[in-house]
């Protein structure tokens, strides 16, 4: 490649507007703002990571190495899917199969000389606190809350004197989308504002069993009652198109017998993986305003976005800018627990069933503590043992109005904290 | 693929069979790669988008990045038409130019490296200039279904391509980014759109509830509060389109045959409805209950219905009128001639707790019903396509369908032409109204008219943006300073420099990057017109009307018409 670097030698022509906004203040920018050099070599030195290399990824991966970003790193365990070709425009048919994060890394760099990005193959749970460590700014373009959760408390773990690492989340659905900057433990966190996410309606599980009105019960029923019953331990595989025409099938039986028009195979597969639309353009929109808040904040050439932009496109145009408020009794960036309201008679398995219901908690495993001792630990399995029979009692016998009830579970890296109120 | 696989991993001949011979709606290649957006606009809205010709002018990094959301989707085509030569600082704001393209035509590079992303869609590339082309070929501008400018372009080019375009019915798109700063203008004579897409099409006529809906709650209605003829379970599993029905009646026999009609009564109603509950966790009343305050709204057309049917293209039909007027023309007729001006029914039925047999057959009384308003409809299409010489049977079923489940939501929009805004008609007052607001994003538009008066004046020939060189960027936007005065002055607005600190703010950040693009905010662009262009050629969801500002500083959008 004797070509590579002559080539790679790059004209000071290339980033001749960039340049100018880095050179020169704006009548908005910050007073502390030294324009030249400073600016430059920031956006030149400084690790950048993005989590997800798929619809907004691909878009941010290319709009930070045309930001003048030259360290870059993507995490993204996904593989290349043919659904994913009508926007990640970092692949081609050829690609299906491949590691997401290690064909976008690839095109960008071969594309845009210069930069460098270092893809990793795996979830962003395998990374330790050294690693995250090392960025100053992360961008998220995810399509999992459980993900972006874990990243929002990671970096707010990780705040201390020398550490404050922005985390830039964006966000679509179809015609509409978000982006939002994170300042840890500053501004408002994603737990702070998970309220805005209502989760789907669940169908009652009698509906399904027994008296289903609409293609989506007849498909749910296929699903989640004659899966289990007919297929026994195999699991079910939503990518597999045998597993979903099998369902397609049961649930067309069903529709049929109980007169229920409109099953089609395209619904089955959206049901089942609970598919959300998804487009270039509104991934393109979300992840250019993410990449621009990104330079903003590297560069401090304009003020950055305080601290949310929602965007929607179904009539005209409408974007909304506002500040979302942090919460006092935030579990993850908060200082303060929150209230917890139980019921003395309550086992403790009835409490941990009830807090898995709540759309702020979503546990899977949890381990409760109280300050003054352990009511139930998933783990080591001695301590499971000995605190087993505590899911039998009843709260009253162990706690009163008061306490600090404590929740840890490997789906959350950070113990969400209650203070108890026994009711009357 | 998979069915290759499957012969030599499933052995039985039934297994095969079913697997391989018969899985009725098994997607196709295409409508997997596709999936996603099918899911938004459908069938019919990706055969518009394939069967639609794009003109870009000027592959910028915005206009480039607006192809690209355009080819993933799989638009049938585009040309571009720029008579430029890439340059190294194309390189730092277009991703669709590599080192190799340096000296050679942006068209053609730009278009290579667009068609790498969908096989199926076709590329063409133009060298040319748009002011000469619009005068040596202007005949060529009625192939294309879409027109997308941007870049430098002098007004007088950018005002006959509008004339041209708007005459000819197609929409033109004219974009501008600059720095931090991006704007969008449509310009699209007439534009009808069926499928707004409107979160739900439910209507239940609870308040003029049709003879066969009347039929199947007066069957139960005998029996409803009665605990010796109905069973606790049937009673907690009532439709509550029933259970509205009946205490509607009940209610009108003591309140003078009035309906509830206001806040306080529907509220009333509602107390009404929890005292014929016969025990608190009846699911059914509580949806009654939900349902009140949606669907108590007698039947009425939306005034954008109305202006369709006032339009003179619905009164006066003439035998070149396209399918739309002529479908909405026989819905008019429907409504005000046959049916008390009410239009067809939608059939759509939420959701209710019921038995499965009792919901079936309630949704069959709504789409029984749908389907009877649709054929009567059907039947004065036919007759007046009779009438206009055409024939009868020219329109489809299916068109006339999807109408008449959308008649409520459909819209008309005539958008402004730029020759109306810049020089016939201005909005004078939608300018003025927002200078004394220093925050306002019309201080860009406001810049962005001065931008254009400077690379279009006569002694700049070359077009050259202001702010290229640090030595005399003051002087240039100092420049556009007095082309803002001169642009509020034809307009008649006083203007003061206390009242014009906001634009001379934006002037400034206008001049700030020299006249280039920034990235992002040339990928926002192309994000946010690709998105608009998809509205228009699918005739799905509504577009915006006419002018989108984007600042990238205070990421803030607004539209506005001018």
């Amino acid at each position: 490649m004797a070509t590579a670097t002559v080539l790679g030698a790059e004209s000071p022509d290339r980033w001749r507007y960039l340049n100018n906004i880095l050179n020169r203040k704006g009548p908005y920018t910050d007073e502390a703002f030294t324009p030249g050099d400073e600016p430059k070599a920031f956006l030149a030195d400084a690790k950048i990571l993005v989590i997800g290399a798929g619809g907004l990824g691909c878009e941010i991966l290319k709009n930070l190495a045309l930001s003048g970003f030259k360290d870059i790193h993507v995490i993204d365990m996904d593989t290349i899917d043919i659904s994913n070709l009508n926007r990640q425009f970092l692949f081609r048919e050829a690609d299906v199969g491949k590691s997401k994060a290690e064909v976008a890394a690839a095109f960008v760099m071969k594309r845009v000389r210069g930069v460098t990005i270092t893809p990793f193959n795996c979830a962003i749970q395998d990374k330790d606190d050294e690693y995250y460590k090392q960025f100053k700014i992360v961008v998220c373009g995810l399509d999992s809350v459980e993900a972006r959760r874990w990243m929002n408390a990671t970096l707010i773990n990780l705040v201390d004197d020398e550490t404050l690492i922005p985390l830039i989340d964006g966000g679509t659905e179809g015609f509409k989308g978000q982006a939002r900057v994170i300042l840890p433990t500053i501004s408002s966190c994603y737990e702070c504002s998970l309220d805005m996410h209502t989760p789907r309606a669940a169908v009652p599980l009698c509906t399904l069993a027994s008296i289903p009105r609409q293609p989506a019960h007849c498909i749910e029923w296929a699903s989640v009652i004659q899966w289990p019953k007919e297929k026994g331990d195999l699991k079910l595989d939503t990518d597999d198109p045998e597993h979903i025409t099998w369902l397609f099938t049961k649930a067309l039986e069903r529709a049929k017998e109980f007169n229920i028009p409109g099953v089609t195979y395209s619904m089955t597969q959206g049901v089942v993986k609970n598919i959300i639309p998804a487009i270039a353009s509104t991934n393109a929109i979300v992840a250019a305003s993410c990449c621009n808040e990104a330079l903003k904040i590297a560069t401090t050439a304009a003020p950055y976005l305080d601290n949310y932009m929602m965007y929607t496109g179904n009539e005209s145009i409408y974007t909304y800018t506002f500040t979302h408020e942090k919460k006092e009794n935030c579990p993850v960036c908060g200082n303060l627990p929150q209230n917890l309201e139980v019921n003395p008679e309550w086992t403790l398995e009835g409490l941990m069933e009830r807090l898995q219901e709540r759309p702020e908690t979503t546990l899977r495993k949890p381990s409760l503590r109280t300050s003054s001792k352990s009511l139930y630990l998933q783990a080591p399995k001695q301590l499971e043992e000995q605190t087993r029979p505590n899911l039998e009692k009843k709260l009253k016998e162990l706690m009163e109005t008061g306490d600090e009830l404590s929740i840890s579970d490997p789906g959350m890296p950070f113990n969400l904290r209650f203070i108890i109120t026994m009711s009357e | 693929m998979h069915i290759n696989c499957l012969w030599t991993t499933w052995p039985t001949l039934s297994r095969i069979y079913s697997y391989s011979m018969s899985i009725p709606g098994a997607p196709t290649a295409k409508e997997k790669k596709y999936d996603r957006q099918l899911r938004l606009w459908g069938a019919a809205g990706q055969e518009a988008l394939e069967n639609a010709h794009i003109l870009l002018v000027n592959a910028t990094a915005a206009g480039t990045e607006t192809l690209k959301n355009l080819v993933l989707p799989g638009i049938g085509r585009f040309t571009i038409i720029d008579d430029a030569v890439v340059k190294d600082e194309d390189l730092g704001t277009n991703f669709f130019l590599d080192d190799n393209s340096i000296g050679l035509s942006r068209a053609q590079k730009t278009c290579e490296l667009l068609c790498e992303l969908n096989p199926d869609v076709q590329g063409d590339h133009i060298k040319d200039n748009i002011t000469n082309f619009i005068h040596t070929n202007p005949e060529k501008l009625k192939t294309f279904t879409t027109v997308i400018i941007t870049g430098d372009v002098p007004i007088s080019t950018l005002l006959s391509l509008d004339n041209l375009l708007y005459t000819l019915d197609i929409p033109l798109f004219v974009l501008k980014c600059v720095g931090f700063t991006m704007t969008c203008r449509l310009a699209l004579s007439e534009h009808a759109i069926v499928e707004t897409h409107p979160d739900s099409t439910v209507d239940l006529r609870l308040l003029k509830p049709f003879p066969e809906l009347v039929a199947l709650y007066e069957e139960k209605a005998a029996i409803m509060d009665d605990k010796e003829k109905m069973s606790e379970h049937d009673h907690g599993h009532i439709p509550y389109v029933v259970i509205l029905l009946k205490a509607l009646d009940d209610w009108r026999s003591t309140h003078g045959g009035n309906i509830p009609s206001n806040y306080r009564e529907k509220n009333e109603f509602k107390s009404f409805l929890r005292g014929k509950m016969w025990n608190a966790d009846e699911e059914n009343f509580e949806e009654a209950i939900a349902a009140v305050l949606p669907y108590f709204n007698p039947p009425s057309i939306a005034s954008t219905t109305k202006e369709i049917f006032e339009d003179k293209k619905c009164t006066q039909l003439t035998a070149t009128s396209s399918n739309f007027w002529i479908i909405a023309r026989a819905i008019k007729n429907f409504a005000y001639d046959d049916n008390e001006g009410i239009l067809p029914l939608p059939g759509a039925l939420p959701d209710m707790k019921a038995e499965s047999k009792d919901y079936i057959r309630l949704q069959n009384v709504y789409k029984a019903k749908a389907r009877a308003d649709l054929a009567s409809v059907m039947e004065i299409v036919r007759v007046l396509l009779s009438g206009l010489g055409r024939d009868p049977n020219s329109i489809s079923e299916s068109d006339v369908e999807t109408f008449c489940k959308h008649a409520g939501f459909a819209r008309l929009t005539r958008v402004r032409s730029l020759n109306e805004e810049y020089e016939h008609n201005p909005k004078v007052k939608t300018v003025s109204n927002e200078l004394s607001d220093p925050t306002s994003l019309m201080h860009y538009y406001l810049g962005i008219r001065a931008y254009e008066m400077f690379i279009s004046e006569e002694s700049n020939s070359k077009h050259t943006p202001p702010g290229i060189d640090d030595s005399t960027a003051e002087n240039d936007a100092e420049q556009l300073d007095q082309y803002v005065t001169v642009i509020l002055d034809k307009l008649n607005i006083a203007h003061s420099p206390e009242l014009l600190e906001g634009t001379s703010k934006a002037v400034r950040e206008i001049v700030r990057v020299g006249g280039g693009e920034l990235h992002n905010i040339s990928s926002l662009a192309g994000g946010l017109v690709a998105q608009e262009i998809i509205k228009v050629i699918t005739k799905q969801y509504i577009p915006m009307n006419n002018t989108v500002i984007f600042d990238g500083i205070s990421s803030r959008s607004q539209v506005y018409e001018l």
